[in-house]
Protein backbone atom coordinates (compact mmCIF):
# COMPACT_ATOMS: atom_id res chain seq x y z
CA UNK A 1 0.00 0.00 0.00
CA UNK A 2 2.89 2.58 -1.03
CA UNK A 3 0.28 4.79 -2.71
CA UNK A 4 -1.92 5.44 -0.13
CA UNK A 5 -1.05 7.36 3.18
CA UNK A 6 -3.55 6.32 6.57
CA UNK A 7 -5.35 9.71 6.53
CA UNK A 8 -6.28 8.97 2.60
CA UNK A 9 -7.74 5.48 3.49
CA UNK A 10 -9.57 7.45 6.22
CA UNK A 11 -10.97 9.54 3.40
CA UNK A 12 -12.04 6.30 1.58
CA UNK A 13 -13.64 5.06 4.24
CA UNK A 14 -15.98 8.46 5.04
CA UNK A 15 -16.71 8.89 1.34
CA UNK A 16 -18.00 4.80 1.70
CA UNK A 17 -20.64 5.53 4.36
CA UNK A 18 -21.25 8.88 2.38
CA UNK A 19 -22.38 7.14 -0.25
CA UNK A 20 -24.05 4.23 1.05
CA UNK A 21 -26.51 6.51 3.05
CA UNK A 22 -26.88 8.64 0.27
CA UNK A 23 -27.88 5.53 -1.54
CA UNK A 24 -30.50 4.72 1.39
CA UNK A 25 -31.86 8.07 1.49
CA UNK A 26 -32.59 8.01 -2.35
CA UNK A 27 -34.00 4.39 -2.73
CA UNK A 28 -31.30 3.37 -4.81
CA UNK A 29 -31.62 0.51 -5.91
CA UNK A 30 -31.01 -0.62 -9.29
CA UNK A 31 -33.04 -4.22 -9.09
CA UNK A 32 -35.96 -1.77 -9.27
CA UNK A 33 -34.85 -1.92 -13.49
CA UNK A 34 -36.29 -5.00 -14.15
CA UNK A 35 -39.70 -3.30 -14.54
CA UNK A 36 -37.68 -2.05 -17.32
CA UNK A 37 -40.65 -2.94 -20.27
CA UNK A 38 -43.34 -0.55 -18.38
CA UNK A 39 -41.00 2.17 -19.48
CA UNK A 40 -40.48 0.64 -22.65
CA UNK A 41 -44.11 0.40 -23.01
CA UNK A 42 -44.78 3.94 -22.05
CA UNK A 43 -41.89 5.64 -25.12
CA UNK A 44 -43.94 3.19 -27.40
CA UNK A 45 -47.28 5.89 -26.83
CA UNK A 46 -44.90 8.63 -27.59
CA UNK A 47 -45.01 7.78 -31.26
CA UNK A 48 -45.71 8.18 -34.16
CA UNK A 49 -45.36 11.69 -33.39
CA UNK A 50 -48.06 14.24 -33.66
CA UNK A 51 -46.75 16.70 -36.36
CA UNK A 52 -49.49 18.54 -36.92
CA UNK A 53 -48.95 21.09 -34.23
CA UNK A 54 -45.31 21.79 -35.13
CA UNK A 55 -45.85 25.40 -36.05
CA UNK A 56 -47.49 26.14 -33.33
CA UNK A 57 -44.98 24.53 -31.20
CA UNK A 58 -41.94 26.09 -32.81
CA UNK A 59 -42.83 29.21 -32.61
CA UNK A 60 -43.52 28.21 -28.75
CA UNK A 61 -39.95 27.23 -28.79
CA UNK A 62 -38.94 30.58 -30.38
CA UNK A 63 -40.17 32.43 -26.79
CA UNK A 64 -38.26 30.04 -24.91
CA UNK A 65 -35.00 30.85 -27.01
CA UNK A 66 -36.72 34.65 -25.93
CA UNK A 67 -36.94 34.01 -22.30
CA UNK A 68 -33.74 32.56 -22.28
CA UNK A 69 -31.57 34.85 -24.12
CA UNK A 70 -32.77 37.98 -22.52
CA UNK A 71 -32.13 36.20 -19.41
CA UNK A 72 -28.66 35.40 -19.84
CA UNK A 73 -27.88 38.38 -21.96
CA UNK A 74 -29.13 41.46 -19.26
CA UNK A 75 -27.92 38.65 -16.70
CA UNK A 76 -24.28 39.38 -18.06
CA UNK A 77 -24.98 43.02 -18.51
CA UNK A 78 -25.82 43.92 -15.33
CA UNK A 79 -22.98 41.08 -13.54
CA UNK A 80 -20.39 42.46 -15.41
CA UNK A 81 -19.44 45.71 -13.67
CA UNK A 82 -20.80 43.86 -10.35
CA UNK A 83 -18.11 41.13 -10.74
CA UNK A 84 -15.51 44.13 -10.86
CA UNK A 85 -16.32 45.33 -7.54
CA UNK A 86 -16.67 41.66 -6.65
CA UNK A 87 -13.24 41.17 -7.53
CA UNK A 88 -10.02 41.43 -4.85
CA UNK A 89 -7.68 42.39 -7.56
CA UNK A 90 -9.63 45.63 -8.60
CA UNK A 91 -12.29 46.33 -5.99
CA UNK A 92 -11.73 49.63 -4.09
CA UNK A 93 -13.72 49.19 -1.18
CA UNK A 94 -13.34 46.34 1.40
CA UNK A 95 -17.45 46.97 2.16
CA UNK A 96 -18.61 47.32 -1.09
CA UNK A 97 -16.76 44.12 -1.89
CA UNK A 98 -18.05 42.02 0.68
CA UNK A 99 -21.43 43.23 0.31
CA UNK A 100 -21.22 42.74 -3.25
CA UNK A 101 -20.12 38.96 -2.82
CA UNK A 102 -23.07 38.70 -0.67
CA UNK A 103 -25.90 39.97 -2.85
CA UNK A 104 -24.27 37.76 -5.45
CA UNK A 105 -24.32 34.48 -3.44
CA UNK A 106 -28.03 35.61 -2.44
CA UNK A 107 -28.95 35.89 -5.93
CA UNK A 108 -27.31 32.38 -6.82
CA UNK A 109 -28.87 30.72 -3.60
CA UNK A 110 -32.58 31.66 -4.62
CA UNK A 111 -33.82 29.16 -7.61
CA UNK A 112 -35.43 30.63 -10.45
CA UNK A 113 -38.37 28.79 -9.80
CA UNK A 114 -38.58 30.95 -6.52
CA UNK A 115 -37.92 33.93 -8.17
CA UNK A 116 -40.71 32.91 -10.26
CA UNK A 117 -42.87 31.83 -7.96
CA UNK A 118 -42.50 35.25 -6.08
CA UNK A 119 -42.60 37.51 -9.19
CA UNK A 120 -46.04 35.87 -9.84
CA UNK A 121 -48.19 37.70 -7.74
CA UNK A 122 -46.88 41.13 -9.21
CA UNK A 123 -46.44 40.50 -12.70
CA UNK A 124 -48.67 37.89 -13.30
CA UNK A 125 -48.74 34.72 -15.74
CA UNK A 126 -46.48 34.84 -18.81
CA UNK A 127 -42.72 34.63 -20.00
CA UNK A 128 -42.08 38.48 -18.44
CA UNK A 129 -41.58 37.19 -14.68
CA UNK A 130 -39.80 33.91 -16.45
CA UNK A 131 -37.50 37.08 -17.61
CA UNK A 132 -36.66 38.63 -14.76
CA UNK A 133 -36.48 34.95 -12.73
CA UNK A 134 -33.67 34.04 -14.91
CA UNK A 135 -32.10 37.51 -14.80
CA UNK A 136 -31.59 37.86 -11.27
CA UNK A 137 -30.63 34.08 -10.77
CA UNK A 138 -28.04 34.69 -13.85
CA UNK A 139 -26.59 37.66 -12.36
CA UNK A 140 -25.45 36.24 -9.06
CA UNK A 141 -23.87 33.07 -11.34
CA UNK A 142 -22.27 35.13 -13.82
CA UNK A 143 -21.10 37.76 -11.19
CA UNK A 144 -19.38 34.93 -9.39
CA UNK A 145 -17.74 33.28 -12.18
CA UNK A 146 -16.99 36.44 -14.14
CA UNK A 147 -14.83 38.24 -11.06
CA UNK A 148 -13.17 35.06 -10.40
CA UNK A 149 -11.78 35.70 -14.01
CA UNK A 150 -10.96 38.83 -13.01
CA UNK A 151 -8.79 37.58 -10.02
CA UNK A 152 -7.18 35.20 -11.95
CA UNK A 153 -6.22 37.70 -14.68
CA UNK A 154 -2.59 38.38 -15.65
CA UNK A 155 -1.99 41.93 -13.16
CA UNK A 156 1.06 43.18 -15.54
CA UNK A 157 -1.69 44.93 -18.14
CA UNK A 158 -3.26 46.42 -14.94
CA UNK A 159 0.37 47.58 -13.36
CA UNK A 160 1.03 49.20 -17.40
CA UNK A 161 -2.61 51.08 -17.35
CA UNK A 162 -1.68 53.09 -13.65
CA UNK A 163 1.55 53.50 -14.86
CA UNK A 164 0.54 55.41 -18.03
CA UNK A 165 -1.80 57.53 -15.38
CA UNK A 166 -5.17 56.15 -16.43
CA UNK A 167 -7.76 56.27 -13.77
CA UNK A 168 -8.43 53.38 -12.20
CA UNK A 169 -11.33 52.22 -13.57
CA UNK A 170 -10.41 52.74 -17.16
CA UNK A 171 -7.17 51.21 -16.54
CA UNK A 172 -8.97 48.03 -14.75
CA UNK A 173 -11.35 47.88 -17.60
CA UNK A 174 -9.24 47.57 -20.59
CA UNK A 175 -6.28 45.42 -18.38
CA UNK A 176 -9.05 42.89 -17.85
CA UNK A 177 -11.45 42.91 -20.13
CA UNK A 178 -9.96 41.88 -23.29
CA UNK A 179 -7.88 39.54 -21.51
CA UNK A 180 -11.04 37.41 -19.62
CA UNK A 181 -13.50 38.03 -22.97
CA UNK A 182 -13.14 34.58 -24.70
CA UNK A 183 -13.72 33.19 -21.12
CA UNK A 184 -16.84 35.24 -20.10
CA UNK A 185 -18.38 34.72 -23.81
CA UNK A 186 -18.15 31.05 -23.42
CA UNK A 187 -19.62 31.61 -19.27
CA UNK A 188 -22.18 33.30 -21.07
CA UNK A 189 -22.96 30.53 -23.90
CA UNK A 190 -23.23 27.96 -21.26
CA UNK A 191 -26.00 30.08 -19.31
CA UNK A 192 -27.81 30.30 -21.90
CA UNK A 193 -28.16 26.71 -22.96
CA UNK A 194 -28.73 26.42 -18.94
CA UNK A 195 -31.30 29.10 -19.07
CA UNK A 196 -33.00 27.20 -21.92
CA UNK A 197 -33.46 24.37 -19.84
CA UNK A 198 -34.76 26.71 -17.06
CA UNK A 199 -37.29 28.55 -18.83
CA UNK A 200 -38.87 24.64 -19.26
CA UNK A 201 -39.10 24.51 -15.30
CA UNK A 202 -40.31 28.06 -15.30
CA UNK A 203 -43.19 26.83 -17.92
CA UNK A 204 -44.66 24.81 -15.05
CA UNK A 205 -45.62 27.98 -13.00
CA UNK A 206 -46.88 29.68 -15.98
CA UNK A 207 -43.89 31.15 -17.56
CA UNK A 208 -45.28 30.16 -21.33
CA UNK A 209 -42.76 28.76 -23.98
CA UNK A 210 -42.36 25.37 -25.00
CA UNK A 211 -42.04 23.93 -21.34
CA UNK A 212 -45.46 24.64 -20.52
CA UNK A 213 -46.67 22.96 -23.58
CA UNK A 214 -44.37 20.11 -22.65
CA UNK A 215 -46.09 19.92 -19.18
CA UNK A 216 -49.45 20.69 -20.48
CA UNK A 217 -48.98 18.12 -23.15
CA UNK A 218 -47.49 15.74 -20.59
CA UNK A 219 -50.51 16.39 -18.05
CA UNK A 220 -53.33 16.17 -20.65
CA UNK A 221 -51.51 12.53 -22.16
CA UNK A 222 -51.02 13.72 -25.07
CA UNK A 223 -47.56 11.98 -25.34
CA UNK A 224 -47.41 12.38 -29.34
CA UNK A 225 -47.05 16.07 -28.68
CA UNK A 226 -44.56 15.36 -25.46
CA UNK A 227 -41.83 13.49 -28.30
CA UNK A 228 -42.26 16.74 -30.44
CA UNK A 229 -41.82 19.08 -27.68
CA UNK A 230 -38.90 16.90 -26.44
CA UNK A 231 -37.30 16.57 -29.93
CA UNK A 232 -37.50 20.27 -30.19
CA UNK A 233 -35.92 21.07 -27.06
CA UNK A 234 -32.60 18.65 -27.73
CA UNK A 235 -32.71 20.63 -31.12
CA UNK A 236 -32.82 23.96 -29.12
CA UNK A 237 -30.59 23.08 -27.07
CA UNK A 238 -27.53 21.74 -29.35
CA UNK A 239 -27.96 24.57 -31.71
CA UNK A 240 -27.21 27.00 -29.01
CA UNK A 241 -24.10 25.12 -27.90
CA UNK A 242 -23.08 25.20 -31.57
CA UNK A 243 -23.55 28.46 -32.19
CA UNK A 244 -21.75 29.62 -29.40
CA UNK A 245 -18.85 27.41 -29.83
CA UNK A 246 -18.92 28.79 -33.54
CA UNK A 247 -18.67 32.68 -32.04
CA UNK A 248 -16.01 31.94 -29.59
CA UNK A 249 -13.87 30.24 -32.37
CA UNK A 250 -14.39 33.49 -33.91
CA UNK A 251 -12.93 36.02 -31.01
CA UNK A 252 -10.07 33.65 -29.90
CA UNK B 1 14.79 66.51 -10.14
CA UNK B 2 13.62 63.09 -8.77
CA UNK B 3 15.11 62.49 -5.21
CA UNK B 4 15.19 59.59 -2.50
CA UNK B 5 15.20 60.53 0.96
CA UNK B 6 15.70 58.15 3.17
CA UNK B 7 13.51 55.56 1.23
CA UNK B 8 12.63 52.32 2.74
CA UNK B 9 9.54 49.93 1.69
CA UNK B 10 8.80 46.84 3.83
CA UNK B 11 5.91 44.76 2.38
CA UNK B 12 2.89 43.99 4.60
CA UNK B 13 4.19 40.27 6.26
CA UNK B 14 7.90 40.73 5.36
CA UNK B 15 10.25 40.56 7.90
CA UNK B 16 13.21 41.95 5.99
CA UNK B 17 12.42 45.26 4.46
CA UNK B 18 12.52 45.12 0.57
CA UNK B 19 14.17 48.76 0.31
CA UNK B 20 16.23 50.03 3.73
CA UNK B 21 17.13 54.17 3.84
CA UNK B 22 17.66 54.67 0.16
CA UNK B 23 19.15 58.69 -0.23
CA UNK B 24 19.88 58.95 -4.20
CA UNK B 25 19.08 62.23 -6.43
CA UNK B 26 18.70 62.12 -10.34
CA UNK B 27 18.73 64.89 -13.34
CA UNK B 28 17.84 65.49 -16.16
CA UNK B 29 19.66 63.64 -19.02
CA UNK B 30 21.07 61.02 -16.80
CA UNK B 31 20.87 57.73 -17.99
CA UNK B 32 21.12 55.10 -15.06
CA UNK B 33 21.22 51.18 -14.96
CA UNK B 34 20.25 49.86 -11.67
CA UNK B 35 21.89 46.58 -11.20
CA UNK B 36 21.76 44.25 -8.05
CA UNK B 37 20.61 40.35 -7.84
CA UNK B 38 16.94 38.95 -8.00
CA UNK B 39 15.54 40.38 -5.16
CA UNK B 40 17.99 42.71 -3.93
CA UNK B 41 14.77 45.54 -4.39
CA UNK B 42 15.73 46.62 -8.24
CA UNK B 43 11.71 46.53 -8.91
CA UNK B 44 10.54 47.91 -5.70
CA UNK B 45 12.79 50.73 -6.39
CA UNK B 46 11.60 51.39 -9.99
CA UNK B 47 8.14 51.36 -8.93
CA UNK B 48 8.57 53.58 -5.83
CA UNK B 49 9.84 56.17 -8.50
CA UNK B 50 6.04 56.60 -9.84
CA UNK B 51 4.21 55.50 -6.88
CA UNK B 52 3.45 52.11 -7.67
CA UNK B 53 4.96 51.00 -4.55
CA UNK B 54 4.51 52.87 -1.82
CA UNK B 55 7.14 54.12 0.45
CA UNK B 56 7.07 52.79 4.25
CA UNK B 57 9.30 55.58 5.44
CA UNK B 58 10.93 58.53 3.86
CA UNK B 59 9.86 60.48 0.69
CA UNK B 60 10.01 60.67 -2.83
CA UNK B 61 10.45 64.05 -4.70
CA UNK B 62 9.49 65.41 -7.98
CA UNK B 63 11.03 68.41 -7.81
CA UNK B 64 9.23 70.44 -4.63
CA UNK B 65 6.66 68.11 -4.38
CA UNK B 66 6.70 65.00 -2.36
CA UNK B 67 5.04 61.94 -3.94
CA UNK B 68 3.03 60.66 -1.19
CA UNK B 69 1.67 63.97 -0.58
CA UNK B 70 0.40 64.81 -3.63
CA UNK B 71 -3.33 65.15 -4.75
CA UNK B 72 -4.84 61.70 -7.07
CA UNK B 73 -4.73 64.23 -9.71
CA UNK B 74 -1.24 65.19 -8.96
CA UNK B 75 -0.10 61.65 -8.82
CA UNK B 76 -1.72 60.52 -12.02
CA UNK B 77 -0.01 63.92 -13.82
CA UNK B 78 3.53 62.50 -12.70
CA UNK B 79 2.46 58.51 -14.12
CA UNK B 80 2.04 60.53 -17.54
CA UNK B 81 4.91 62.02 -17.12
CA UNK B 82 6.65 59.20 -17.02
CA UNK B 83 7.04 56.49 -19.50
CA UNK B 84 7.38 52.47 -17.72
CA UNK B 85 8.52 49.72 -19.26
CA UNK B 86 8.48 46.14 -18.33
CA UNK B 87 9.94 43.03 -18.23
CA UNK B 88 7.12 40.94 -19.64
CA UNK B 89 6.09 43.87 -21.87
CA UNK B 90 2.34 44.19 -20.36
CA UNK B 91 0.72 44.62 -23.47
CA UNK B 92 -3.39 44.26 -23.42
CA UNK B 93 -3.61 41.27 -25.17
CA UNK B 94 -6.79 40.99 -28.28
CA UNK B 95 -6.27 44.44 -28.81
CA UNK B 96 -3.86 45.93 -31.80
CA UNK B 97 -0.41 47.05 -31.95
CA UNK B 98 -2.12 50.82 -32.58
CA UNK B 99 -4.78 50.55 -30.34
CA UNK B 100 -1.76 49.39 -27.68
CA UNK B 101 -0.15 52.49 -28.41
CA UNK B 102 -3.03 54.81 -27.74
CA UNK B 103 -3.49 53.48 -24.31
CA UNK B 104 -0.63 55.34 -23.71
CA UNK B 105 -2.68 58.73 -23.95
CA UNK B 106 -5.38 57.55 -21.10
CA UNK B 107 -3.44 59.97 -19.03
CA UNK B 108 -4.56 62.56 -21.14
CA UNK B 109 -7.93 62.25 -21.67
CA UNK B 110 -11.53 61.91 -19.86
CA UNK B 111 -12.41 58.58 -18.89
CA UNK B 112 -15.41 58.94 -21.75
CA UNK B 113 -13.19 59.43 -24.40
CA UNK B 114 -10.85 56.80 -23.32
CA UNK B 115 -13.90 54.39 -22.99
CA UNK B 116 -15.33 55.28 -26.10
CA UNK B 117 -11.74 55.13 -28.23
CA UNK B 118 -12.72 59.07 -28.99
CA UNK B 119 -8.93 59.35 -30.37
CA UNK B 120 -8.49 62.81 -32.48
CA UNK B 121 -6.65 62.37 -35.62
CA UNK B 122 -3.56 63.93 -34.09
CA UNK B 123 -3.57 61.50 -31.52
CA UNK B 124 -3.53 59.03 -34.23
CA UNK B 125 -0.87 60.47 -36.10
CA UNK B 126 1.28 60.53 -32.68
CA UNK B 127 1.22 57.08 -32.70
CA UNK B 128 1.79 56.11 -35.78
CA UNK B 129 5.00 58.48 -35.39
CA UNK B 130 6.04 56.16 -32.31
CA UNK B 131 5.33 53.29 -34.46
CA UNK B 132 8.17 54.86 -36.91
CA UNK B 133 10.38 55.94 -34.06
CA UNK B 134 10.39 52.58 -32.61
CA UNK B 135 11.19 50.94 -35.93
CA UNK B 136 8.47 48.70 -35.50
CA UNK B 137 7.90 47.26 -39.06
CA UNK B 138 4.85 45.20 -38.82
CA UNK B 139 1.18 46.53 -39.36
CA UNK B 140 -0.45 48.64 -36.95
CA UNK B 141 -3.70 46.60 -36.94
CA UNK B 142 -2.07 43.35 -35.95
CA UNK B 143 -2.72 42.11 -32.98
CA UNK B 144 0.02 42.01 -30.18
CA UNK B 145 0.18 38.61 -29.14
CA UNK B 146 1.07 37.72 -32.74
CA UNK B 147 4.52 39.53 -32.28
CA UNK B 148 7.62 38.80 -31.35
CA UNK B 149 9.18 39.66 -27.82
CA UNK B 150 11.76 42.12 -29.39
CA UNK B 151 8.25 43.73 -31.07
CA UNK B 152 6.13 43.55 -28.42
CA UNK B 153 8.88 45.57 -26.10
CA UNK B 154 9.41 47.98 -28.95
CA UNK B 155 5.56 48.44 -29.37
CA UNK B 156 5.67 49.11 -25.01
CA UNK B 157 7.96 51.39 -25.58
CA UNK B 158 6.05 53.24 -28.27
CA UNK B 159 2.99 53.12 -25.90
CA UNK B 160 5.30 55.02 -23.55
CA UNK B 161 6.65 57.27 -26.13
CA UNK B 162 2.73 59.01 -26.71
CA UNK B 163 3.34 60.05 -23.41
CA UNK B 164 5.60 62.28 -24.00
CA UNK B 165 7.25 61.62 -21.05
CA UNK B 166 10.15 63.59 -19.00
CA UNK B 167 10.81 59.93 -17.42
CA UNK B 168 11.86 56.65 -18.29
CA UNK B 169 11.44 53.65 -16.12
CA UNK B 170 12.12 50.41 -16.75
CA UNK B 171 11.97 47.14 -14.81
CA UNK B 172 13.75 44.55 -17.11
CA UNK B 173 12.35 45.64 -19.80
CA UNK B 174 15.43 43.19 -21.67
CA UNK B 175 15.66 40.29 -19.18
CA UNK B 176 13.15 37.98 -21.77
CA UNK B 177 14.39 39.07 -24.82
CA UNK B 178 17.75 37.62 -26.72
CA UNK B 179 20.90 38.94 -25.74
CA UNK B 180 21.07 40.85 -30.15
CA UNK B 181 17.62 41.97 -29.83
CA UNK B 182 18.34 42.97 -26.00
CA UNK B 183 21.04 45.36 -27.33
CA UNK B 184 19.30 46.66 -29.75
CA UNK B 185 16.21 47.60 -27.88
CA UNK B 186 19.19 49.45 -24.93
CA UNK B 187 20.23 51.25 -28.37
CA UNK B 188 16.61 52.59 -29.08
CA UNK B 189 15.94 53.56 -25.36
CA UNK B 190 19.44 54.94 -25.13
CA UNK B 191 18.49 57.39 -28.48
CA UNK B 192 15.30 57.74 -27.87
CA UNK B 193 16.94 59.04 -23.99
CA UNK B 194 19.16 61.78 -25.53
CA UNK B 195 16.97 62.84 -28.22
CA UNK B 196 14.27 63.65 -25.81
CA UNK B 197 16.57 64.71 -23.27
CA UNK B 198 14.99 62.40 -20.72
CA UNK B 199 15.45 60.47 -17.27
CA UNK B 200 15.87 56.95 -17.82
CA UNK B 201 16.26 54.43 -14.62
CA UNK B 202 16.64 50.95 -15.98
CA UNK B 203 17.00 48.01 -13.92
CA UNK B 204 19.04 45.36 -16.14
CA UNK B 205 20.67 42.18 -15.18
CA UNK B 206 23.14 42.30 -18.04
CA UNK B 207 26.29 44.47 -16.20
CA UNK B 208 28.08 44.62 -20.04
CA UNK B 209 24.92 46.47 -21.67
CA UNK B 210 24.66 48.89 -18.13
CA UNK B 211 28.21 49.54 -18.93
CA UNK B 212 27.51 50.32 -21.96
CA UNK B 213 24.49 52.26 -22.12
CA UNK B 214 24.81 53.60 -18.47
CA UNK B 215 26.06 57.36 -18.01
CA UNK B 216 25.60 56.37 -14.23
CA UNK B 217 25.33 52.86 -12.28
CA UNK B 218 23.79 52.71 -9.11
CA UNK B 219 23.89 48.99 -7.56
CA UNK B 220 21.08 47.55 -4.87
CA UNK B 221 21.82 44.46 -2.24
CA UNK B 222 19.38 43.44 0.29
CA UNK B 223 17.29 46.35 -0.61
CA UNK B 224 21.07 48.74 0.05
CA UNK B 225 22.13 51.50 -1.94
CA UNK B 226 25.72 50.09 -1.87
CA UNK B 227 27.32 51.51 -5.01
CA UNK B 228 26.45 54.75 -7.20
CA UNK B 229 29.16 56.03 -9.73
CA UNK B 230 30.29 56.32 -13.45
CA UNK B 231 30.45 53.23 -15.11
CA UNK B 232 33.95 53.09 -15.61
CA UNK B 233 34.21 52.11 -11.53
CA UNK B 234 32.02 49.56 -11.74
CA UNK B 235 35.10 47.24 -11.83
CA UNK B 236 35.47 42.93 -10.64
CA UNK B 237 35.94 44.33 -6.80
CA UNK B 238 32.24 46.35 -6.89
CA UNK B 239 30.79 43.05 -8.81
CA UNK B 240 32.09 40.61 -6.40
CA UNK B 241 30.61 42.64 -3.66
CA UNK B 242 26.95 42.82 -5.46
CA UNK B 243 26.40 39.38 -7.04
CA UNK B 244 28.52 37.36 -4.05
CA UNK B 245 26.36 35.21 -2.52
CA UNK B 246 27.31 36.06 1.07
Amino acid sequence: MVWFKRSQLLIILCLTILVLGSMKLTEFDLSKFSDFQNMGDFLSKWFPMNTESLPYLFQESLLTIAIAFLGSLFGLIIALPLSFVAARNTSRNRFVYSMTRFLLSFLRSVPEFVFGLILLTTLGLGPFPAVIAIVLHNIGVLGKLISELIEAADKGPMEAMSAVGASKWIGNLFAVLPQIWPNVLSQFFYRFEVAIRTSLILGLIGGGGIGQQLFIHFKTFQYQLVSVDVLLIMIMVILVDYIGGKIREKVI
Amino acid sequence: MIEFENVSVTYPGAKEPALTDVNITFQKGEFVCVLGRSGAGKSTFIRCINGLQPVSEGYVKWGDKTLSEMTHKETLEVRRKTGMIFQHFNLIPRMSVVQNILTGLFGYKKSYENLLGLFKPTDRLQALEAIEQVELTVEPTRRVEKLSGGQKQRVAIARALVQNPKVFLGDEPVASLDPGTAERIFQLLKETHVKRNLVSIINVHDVVLAKKFATRIIALKNGKLVFDGAPKDFDETVYAEIYNHL
